[in-house]
């Protein structure tokens, strides 16, 4: 009985010291730093050559083959060892194996690596050293730019388990709308690089390489190119570093295009508009159809979050564990890609014993992917980025608490992993010029629908520069 | 007027023993049917049959050629085991296994233990049962079900086996000598995996009762850790009858009580008030580091295995190399958190590397790794503290082994909020997760002293009759 008083106060006195503090951090999080620092980092092995000045040449780079690469691959889709699914499973417990074999019989006998090969060389490929690693990036020139007009230089960067092939269909449409039935009031020239540690760009070799990094190599990358204005556009991974390459440098970034929005916190106004939002979205900045992707928030956000992130957990956590096998047996590694082309395309897909794989995508794009993950034992690495970049406290990470200034496109496409509203979006962007519910797409915007996405960006631009 | 005492007491025994055994909760147990296709109408073959482990030189060159050609990723420089597990340690694992590793001595090993299979809901059930070389006149021997969990096997229990079925040849008190029976949990090692979905704890739970009951035991004793503690849990939750005792070296409490949030609040200023000890205090607090923060950085295969296990197994089914990775990455920070900080995990301060690749190999010759991960989605698939065993509890009489380097500490306090009836607490002086594995010596004896209370309380039971 004596223990219910100093119980009582036990509870009232944290709790109130509690509320106090939260009002203190809230009042100090409204001061926001204008910019994000750019700092500087090394990446290569062992330290870093004291006097020694970096070799700034961009040398042409093709991808090549050999014999024996597909051979070895031959012979360890051979050996692969499949264990039959649960019946009735469908992709709920994951990639279906008996589905997974058809893709490993069409990748062994008629998947044709020389002749993929011959379509991603289609475009210029170069590598260039930044900050100690090889940097590998796509560079894709209009071919013929209308009188009175310059091509305006456009980033472009993927995600995880992208790259930048995700953006093969969508470059002509940018560099080349005449020859793509667009009117071509707006040409781009596109650079595509590789994130470092995926694909074809060198992996760090320090630990620490974020999308702060990163972003601060892509801006050398581009005065390395000569430009002092260009455009950027991403999704997944690719959205932020375009955004933090927009906080650093917002003077060099004439617009920033997203089809992923990261939103670390929302706050108080973020929880209101979550809790009155099914019943009286106007009133909390919601439309009707941010409710319609939104609601019922739990089913969609909490419980379909929480089903489709096991693989951030565990990349975010134990990188070089979860890699491991996927960089010894290609069977893993497509099982483990190609799940979230099915997945995140459309979450319906899961229901389905094909996971509904080929209705968008062709195996022979899909398989490329996978080879580039393959061919250049870049899993791992890019699996790294993850720890490095999901940090203890979201809130406290540098680049969450500065706005952005630039101007800013958002694509938001129906079956994205989660849906962002434009009054959400408006706490981090300050200069939302455009947001578009897209009519249909998933993740892989450029990758799914090109000419959907290609409008969206040309339509920024086009606002931008009061066309 | 004695008949008059006699029938009314006996008519009130009756009335008491009638509403209390309506009081007991019980899980009740569920008719299950886990083969391939459609439950034949014909009556399932009971017949229990002789196992042996056996290996081809096939099976040994299909291992090494898939070693040799290995693809290693360098580690980050000075990451040591905080991004998992280290390549460079792995490569010298992997050499090991090529070279001195002998598969064919360690398949001996495992056969020096006598092995069955028997049918059981439609799965081929594969158990170890070692009986006591020899019993002093007058003794029986105590039946006792030993569950693995995951990435364990029944080869965790090879070294406490000897302990306890011939306790006096290995310097222990012979006061208890018992008979030792350790399933292979279905999905994992040689136990089929179930074809159907929806094979979790309760189930296996069923099929081991069912196990006992085909071997003649009508009561035993159960012990547990990982998921051998909830299996052996729900044991004790569908037959209370029938389990003489409940010994966990792990205890998990997934409903959470207000009092409970509160003791994390406050429990390391007032532990009395809480029911903490010292010891209590001392492996839980700082709480978020060592609860919270720990759970996030050390669930994220828990994570993907409760939602796409097989997307994460696949892989780990067709490299040797990545399996031994993600399996003895456990048996490195779940041993010790703290071997994180070594390049070498660790490993090999309290195994053999023999030990840990004859465990690593139940794992690659059976191909159970998808279906073992699958046991992780049926379980926590719904949500943590969804299931209807979380909320009823336990009174078959339990005793709790508390190691220290284990993931999370569960003090006396709250596990008694589910075991109610808690006979015996002990913290052990040393030892992680895989307490049978690791710590046999400091295991058996607690089980010793367990089933001595068990005995005792019924000894007493008896005369107080």
């Amino acid at each position: 009985m004596s223990l219910e008083y100093p119980r009582r106060n036990a509870v009232l006195a944290p709790a109130a010291l509690g509320a106090g503090g939260l009002l203190v951090c809230w009042l100090l999080s409204r001061r926001k730093i204008k910019t994000l620092a750019m700092g500087d980092g090394w990446w290569g092995s062992g330290e870093r050559p004291p006097r020694e000045k970096e070799d700034e040449t961009i040398q042409c780079f093709q991808i090549e083959t050999s014999d024996r690469e597909i051979q070895e691959l031959h012979q360890r889709l051979d050996q692969a060892r499949y264990i039959p699914p649960l019946e009735g499973a469908a992709f709920q417990y994951g990639f279906n194996s008996t589905y997974l074999q058809r893709v490993v019989a069409y990748w062994r006998n008629q998947f044709d690596w020389r002749k993929q090969l011959e379509i991603l060389n289609q475009y210029p490929h170069f590598k260039t050293t930044i900050e100690g690693i090889e940097v590998h990036f796509v560079h894709v020139k209009p071919s013929r730019v209308p009188k009175g007009q310059a091509a305006r230089p456009l980033l472009m960067v993927h995600g995880w388990p992208g790259s930048f092939y995700e953006f093969y269909k969508i470059i002509p449409l940018l560099t080349d709308p005449a020859g793509q039935g667009l009117n071509e009031d707006v040409v781009f020239e596109v650079i595509c690089p590789s994130i470092p540690g995926y694909g074809f760009s060198e992996a760090p070799h320090q630990q620490g390489f974020d999308t702060l990094a990163a972003a601060r190599i892509f801006h050398k990358l581009m005065q390395r190119l000569g430009f002092q204005e260009f455009y950027v556009q991403g999704g997944d991974w690719g959205s932020r570093i375009t955004t933090n390459m927009a906080q650093m440098l917002p003077k060099s970034v004439k617009g920033l295009h997203l089809n992923f929005i990261f939103i670390t916190s929302g706050g108080l106004g973020m929880l209101v508009s979550l809790l009155l939002g099914a019943y009286v979205p106007w009133l909390v900045g919601l439309t009707r159809e941010d409710s319609r992707r939104l609601f019922p928030y739990f089913e969609k956000n909490v419980y379909d979050l929480l089903r489709e992130t096991g693989y951030l957990h565990i990349q975010a956590t134990k990188p070089d564990t979860a890699g491991c096998a996927l960089n010894d047996s290609p069977v893993g590694l497509a099982a483990y890609i190609l799940e979230k082309f099915s997945t995140w395309t459309d979450k319906s897909f899961r229901n389905m014993d094909n996971g509904g794989l080929e209705r968008k995508f062709s195996l022979d794009d899909l398989l490329t992917h996978v080879m580039i993950y393959w061919v250049t034992s870049s899993i791992v690495s890019s699996m790294r980025f993850y720890k490095e970049n999901v940090s203890k406290n979201p809130n406290a990470a540098p680049d969450a608490r500065v706005g952005v200034y630039v101007p800013t496109g958002l694509a938001a496409f129906p079956q994205e992993l989660a849906h962002t509203p434009r009054s959400w979006a408006k706490k981090k962007f300050k200069n939302i010029v455009t947001y578009s519910y897209m009519p249909r797409g998933g993740h892989f915007a450029a990758f799914e629908e090109p000419e959907l996405l290609a409008q969206d960006i040309r339509q920024l631009v086009k606002k931008v520069e009061h066309l | 007027m004695f008949l008059e005492i006699f029938l009314t007491l006996a008519l009130g025994t009756i009335v008491y023993l009638f509403f209390s055994r309506k009081k007991e909760e019980t899980l009740p147990i569920e008719e299950g049917w886990w083969g391939k296709g459609q439950k034949p109408d014909s009556e399932e073959d009971a017949t229990v049959r002789p196992f042996k482990v056996e290996t081809t030189e096939a099976e040994l060159n299909d291992l090494f050629r898939r070693l040799d050609q290995t693809r290693f990723t360098e580690p980050l420089e000075d990451s040591y085991f905080h991004y998992g597990f280290n390549s460079v340690y792995l490569r010298e694992v992997v050499s090991y296994w090529r070279n001195q590793f002998n598969w064919k001595k360690q398949v001996e090993v495992l056969n020096k233990f006598p092995q069955f299979k028997t049918k059981i809901e439609g799965l081929d059930v594969h158990f170890v049962h070692v009986k006591p070389p020899s019993l002093p006149e007058g003794r029986s021997a105590k039946p006792l079900l030993m569950v693995h969990g995951w990435p364990g096997s029944v080869y965790e229990f090879y070294k406490i086996i000897p302990l306890l079925t011939d306790p006096a040849s290995h310097g222990l008190s012979d006061e208890h000598i018992f008979e030792v029976i350790c399933p292979s949990i279905p999905g994992y090692g040689f136990s089929e995996a179930s074809h159907k979905k929806g094979f979790n704890s309760v189930s296996a739970a069923g099929i081991f009762y069912k196990l006992m009951l085909r071997l003649g035991f009508n009561e035993f004793y159960a012990q547990g850790g990982d998921w051998g503690w909830l299996i052996c849990t729900n044991l004790a939750q569908i037959a209370p009858n029938h389990v003489k005792g409940l010994h966990l070296n792990m205890v998990s409490v997934t409903n959470m009580r207000f009092t409970q949030l509160l003791s994390i609040l406050l429990g390391r200023y007032f532990p009395g008030l809480f029911g903490f000890q010292d010891e209590d205090v001392r492996r839980m607090f700082p709480f978020l580091k060592k609860g919270p923060y720990m759970i996030l950085m050390e669930s994220g295969y828990a994570h993907i295995q409760a939602t796409k296990p097989d997307t994460a197994g696949c892989g780990l089914n067709d490299s040797p190399v990545g399996l031994a990775a993600y399996i003895l990455e456990k048996f490195s920070t779940w041993t010790e958190p703290e071997f994180r900080k070594l390049e070498d995990g660790g490993l090999e301060r309290k195994y053999s590397l023999d030990d840990l690749l004859t465990n690593v190999m139940l794992y690659w010759v059976s191909g159970c790794m998808v279906s073992a991960m699958r046991f992780y989605k049926e379980n926590i698939g719904k949500g943590i503290g969804t299931q209807k065993h979380e909320k009823l509890s336990v009174r078959v009489p339990t005793g709790i082994a508390s190691f220290p380097n284990e993931l999370l500490h569960t003090p006396r306090s709250w596990a008694q909020q589910k075991y109610v009836n808690i006979i015996s607490f002990n913290f052990m002086p040393r030892g992680g997760h895989f307490a049978a594995f690791e710590e046999p010596e400091l295991l058996a004896i607690d089980i010793q002293q367990f089933v001595g209370k068990v005995e005792k309380k019924e000894v007493w039971k008896e005369k107080g009759k």
